[in-house]
């Protein structure tokens, strides 16, 4: 009886058991998916936290820190901590308006590099005997020097050679995604932005001095956009490049005309020659003739309507938007760049950049390594490959176009030297008054060695793209690849 | 000099930290240590409690020039040597390691308090004390009180007018009603019915083994959780409603009911959220606090500067700001204890939170008394869900529920519950033998009955 009562009894138990392991096995999976977020967190996730500027642990670091500097990758010091005639710790900006939107500044705000990389540079990996004697004698360790990816020559080229315009620049190295300039105008000089603040940012200020329109700007991208016009084309033709179009410098789509430039006409052209001259009427036909579903799949394949992938901050991302219900006429002005499309100069770089690259894009990056102030190397950041965005074919195409735009195209007549340069210009208008138009240059170069430097240029209200941009786009290969 | 040690302290204090951790697991790994082995390894971890807290203090002091602090340390040291000497005495401790581990957790709270806000820090401690004294009271009578089952009723006429005069009486805090305020102190009753509700449901169940138990146990935990709800106090209700799903999974075992369950929870959940705002106000804050930082997302996101700024190893006691962040020494403690000493203490306070959680279920494990064993199973799922909610709510892992982490968040309803439902899993296995003894007498006296009635009986036939 007593034994049977045993049996009973570890048999029960045995029974409960499995359920408790269940309940406990439940309790270990979430604690671990909690571990696991926690850990992410930390990995990931802090730093949008971290360099948020309600958290105010950051008066607390520059305590005992002393900001770091920036440089760039030639080794310039383009931001720095100084000190002003009673002592006080200042941020001293060497090279005045010349890095204004890629460095940003601190001041009332942060902006730019110094906010994105704020809690490295407000971090010391000074050694662990030099902090001990610090902290010892109360003096403060040095913070860690960010190392940016720009060429100082280059940002310089691009800078000057803006000249009084707005507008922006911006130079990636295509096989690695290396920002190598970054200019946007009209700027600032963040050495005394705190004096001026009120006025920049206040409600009366019609100024737009803070925004980087290199990455934050959105433009209507005129003809540079034929690009992503010829994509959407080959697309949808298995690759197939034969097109032939008579243009009599006109084209009637409903009741609208579109123009050539000066109303020139063309004649006969086949798709490299209409791509060369930037030939509207071609492209309008091309735009209406296209299947409008699969056009905006093209142009969400090639990165519009999304977050773009770079670890710039504050990027626009590009806007292009058909469907059905669009009117024919919107349609063909959309194809050649004007309508409702918007971009920003950072896109149009990564599009071209993409087609240097073989088809591959990589994600732009500027800030290059942390050094600590023995300038050993803290973290490096290595080039991201995003992956392909278009066909070897497909690049192969666009290449010969690109080059042809530059040899006997719109412009042929732009001086670039020994280099050799595929390119599209652009002409785009931004208001109703058809002779106040954006100059576009998008395009890469290509020295003896095989080493290759994308760049977009856009001068607001200048005029042609083949006048301005262009030569711009030339200074600044040029002082790239001295 | 102060800096380098702070700086310092911080590397030794996650050495010390994470031994006791590593320990712990090694506790868990192999249940059936060897007693030689088990008394050396429970030495470690009581050495690396006492260099944790004498660590903590030091830097303490030496930033604060309170000596105040040495006092507290040298009385918390103290007290721990008398709740391990005071449950060694009343009873033969379940589990010597579970001791360990409730020490830990109140060293955790103790040093974070003490950095917080020193007179915190001084109730807390006066707190442990009177918990100590009631939790060995209640252990006392339940040793003499084999017929803690036969009151399921009481259970939860106590648990639910408790619950009910919070309803009607109880302090707004936060958009739910918690506490009931006598002048100076405020308790929380719903900590307490927390242990009443799982009497409830170990009577009723270990009882009637049937439907009609299934049925009483869930009438009673449903009326628990309406008034929770009544009161707003969502995150307390969600800890019962779990212990009560759970705890009829492990009785009845039916996979059937438990789904039933969780679906109906699921569509109760799904209520809520569309009656309560302030649960929904909780989602945004916690779905994209940055994006409503001046108002719901505040606390949650001085959170996560508190723990994204403090990194891996931690800014070191004193050099961060953890009282920025609201609540700090209650709910959000953990993100304090994260910021200063670092996330890698903050996974091993988690480690440590999790074997705790183990050694509860193991403690059940072994008893032949149901009617304890499901209400130490109940300790362990409401320990674990609770430290879920807390640190889960803190990290931003899920919505913040306002629910305290055990024995480190500042409180002393809160504590002395926690401290009573330990001190019920170490003596359980004595309370299982009064109860046995209970049983064996009555039915000694129920055949004395018979036999004297059978005896009347041949007597009258004769």
């Amino acid at each position: 009886m007593k034994k049977h009562a045993d049996t009973n009894s570890s048999h029960k138990k045995r029974k409960v058991r499995k359920e408790i392991y269940l309940i406990a096995f439940l309790f270990v999976l979430i604690f671990g998916v909690m571990i696991y977020s926690y850990v992410d967190f930390l990995n990931n996730g802090s730093k949008d936290f971290i360099y948020n500027k309600y958290n105010s642990r950051f008066s607390v670091f520059s305590d005992e820190i002393v900001r770091g500097n920036i440089l760039t990758a030639d080794g310039k010091t383009i931001a720095t901590t100084g000190h002003d005639d009673e002592g006080n710790e200042i941020r001293l900006y060497p090279d005045e308006r010349l890095f204004c939107h890629a460095v940003g500044y601190v001041g009332k705000g942060m902006a730019g590099l110094e906010s994105q990389y704020s809690f490295d540079l407000l971090r010391s990996h000074s050694t662990l005997e030099e902090q001990i004697n610090n902290s010892l004698t109360g003096t403060k360790s040095q913070g860690d020097s960010l190392v940016t990816t720009l060429d100082y020559e280059t940002q310089k080229a691009a800078f000057s050679g803006m000249g009084l315009y707005d507008g922006a620049v911006i130079a990636i190295e295509p096989d690695t995604g290396k920002v190598v300039a970054m200019v946007s105008k009209p700027d600032y000089d963040p050495n005394t932005i705190d004096k001026y603040w009120d006025d920049m940012t206040g409600e009366d200020s019609t100024s737009s001095v803070l925004l980087n329109r290199a990455t934050s700007a959105a433009y209507p991208p005129g003809s540079t956009f034929k690009i992503v016009t010829t994509i959407a084309y080959l697309r949808q033709h298995e690759g197939n490049p034969d097109y032939s179009f008579n243009c009599k410098g006109y084209f009637d789509v409903e009741d609208y005309r579109i123009h050539c430039s000066g109303n020139k006409a063309h004649g006969s052209e086949d798709l490299m020659a209409a791509f060369s001259n930037s030939c509207n009427s071609a492209y309008a036909n091309i735009g209406v003739n296209l299947d409008r579903q699969k056009y905006v799949q093209t142009a969400e394949d090639l990165l519009m309507n999304g977050e773009l992938p770079t670890k710039l901050s504050n990027v626009k991302s590009p806007k292009f938007s058909i469907d059905e219900d669009t009117e024919e006429s919107i349609v063909a002005q959309t194809a050649i760049g004007q309508g409702q499309t918007s971009v920003s100069p950072i896109y149009m770089c990564m599009l071209v950049s993409a087609i240097a690259n073989d088809g591959i894009l990589m994600e732009p990056y500027i800030g290059d390594k942390i050094v600590n102030a023995e300038n050993e190397t803290v973290t490096e950041y290595k080039p991201t490959e995003y992956g392909r965005i278009m066909s070897q074919e497909e690049t192969e195409l666009l290449n010969s176009y690109m080059e042809s735009v530059v040899m006997d195209g719109t412009a042929k007549k732009v001086d670039f030297g020994d280099l050799t340069v595929y390119g599209k210009t652009g002409t785009a208008e931004y208001t109703s008054d058809k002779s106040l138009t954006h100059s576009w240059f998008v395009g890469y170069a290509m020295n003896e060695s095989g080493k290759k430097l994308a760049v977009a240029v856009i001068m607001e209200g200048a005029g042609y793209g083949s006048k301005y941009a262009a030569p711009l786009a030339s200074k600044v290969f040029d002082s790239y690849f001295r | 000099m102060v800096n380098v040690v702070t700086s310092l302290s911080r590397i030794t204090i996650m050495a010390f930290v994470m031994l006791f951790a590593i320990v712990d697991i090694v506790f868990l790994f192999d249940r059936k240590i060897k007693e030689g082995l088990q008394s050396i390894l429970l030495t470690i971890q009581a050495v690396m409690i006492v260099l944790f807290m004498i660590n903590g203090a030091v830097v303490l002091y030496l930033n604060t020039q309170d000596f105040l602090i040495i006092l507290l340390t040298a009385g918390e040291l103290l007290l721990y040597l008398f709740i391990s000497i005071v449950l060694n005495k009343i009873c033969i401790p379940t589990s010597k390691p579970l001791i360990n581990n409730v020490l830990m957790l109140l060293s955790f709270s103790f040093i974070t308090l003490e950095r917080l806000k020193i007179a915190s820090a001084c109730r807390q401690f006066a707190f442990a004390i009177i918990s100590l004294i009631i939790a060995s009271a209640v252990v006392y009578f339940l040793e003499n009180f084999g017929r803690v089952t036969e009151y399921a009723t009481v259970y939860l006429v106590i648990g639910l007018l408790l619950l009910l005069i919070v309803s009607v009486a109880g302090s707004v805090q936060y958009g739910a009603k918690l506490s009931l305020s006598f002048g100076n102190i405020s308790v929380q009753p719903s900590e307490f019915v927390k242990i009443t509700f799982l009497f409830f449901m170990g009577a009723v169940i270990a009882k009637y083994r049937d439907v009609k138990g299934f049925l009483i146990a869930s009438v009673g935990a449903a009326l628990h959780v309406l008034i929770l709800v009544i009161s707003k106090d969502l995150g307390t209700g969600l800890i019962f409603l779990v212990a009560y799903v759970f705890l009829i999974f492990i009785s009845y075992k039916n996979y059937i009911v438990l789904f039933t369950e969780l679906g109906v929870a699921a569509v109760g959940a799904t209520l809520a959220y569309n009656m309560f705002p302030h649960i929904q106000t909780r989602f945004i804050a916690w779905s994209d606090p940055l994006s409503v930082i001046d108002d719901q997302g505040y606390q949650i996101s001085q959170s996560l500067f508190a723990i994204g700024t403090g990194g891996w190893i931690g800014s070191g006691l004193c050099n961060g700001m953890p009282t920025k962040i609201p609540v700090v020494t209650k709910d959000f403690i953990f993100a304090a204890i994260s910021e200063e000493m670092g996330a890698i203490v903050g996974l091993c306070l988690i480690v440590i939170v999790l074997c705790t959680f183990f050694m509860i279920f193991n403690a059940a494990y072994d008893l032949n008394n149901s009617f304890y064993m499901l209400v130490i199973n109940g300790i362990g799922i409401i320990f674990a869900t609770q430290a879920l909610l807390n640190i889960g709510g803190v990290i931003k892992f899920i919505p913040s529920t306002g629910v305290t982490l055990p024995f480190v968040s500042y409180g002393g309803s809160s504590l002395l519950s926690m401290f009573i439902c330990i001190f019920i899993i170490e003596a359980a296995e004595d309370f299982s033998i009064s109860i046995e003894k209970e049983n064996r007498k009555r039915e000694i006296r129920t055949r004395k009955k018979e036999n004297r009635t059978r005896y009347e009986k041949t007597r009258r036939y004769e």
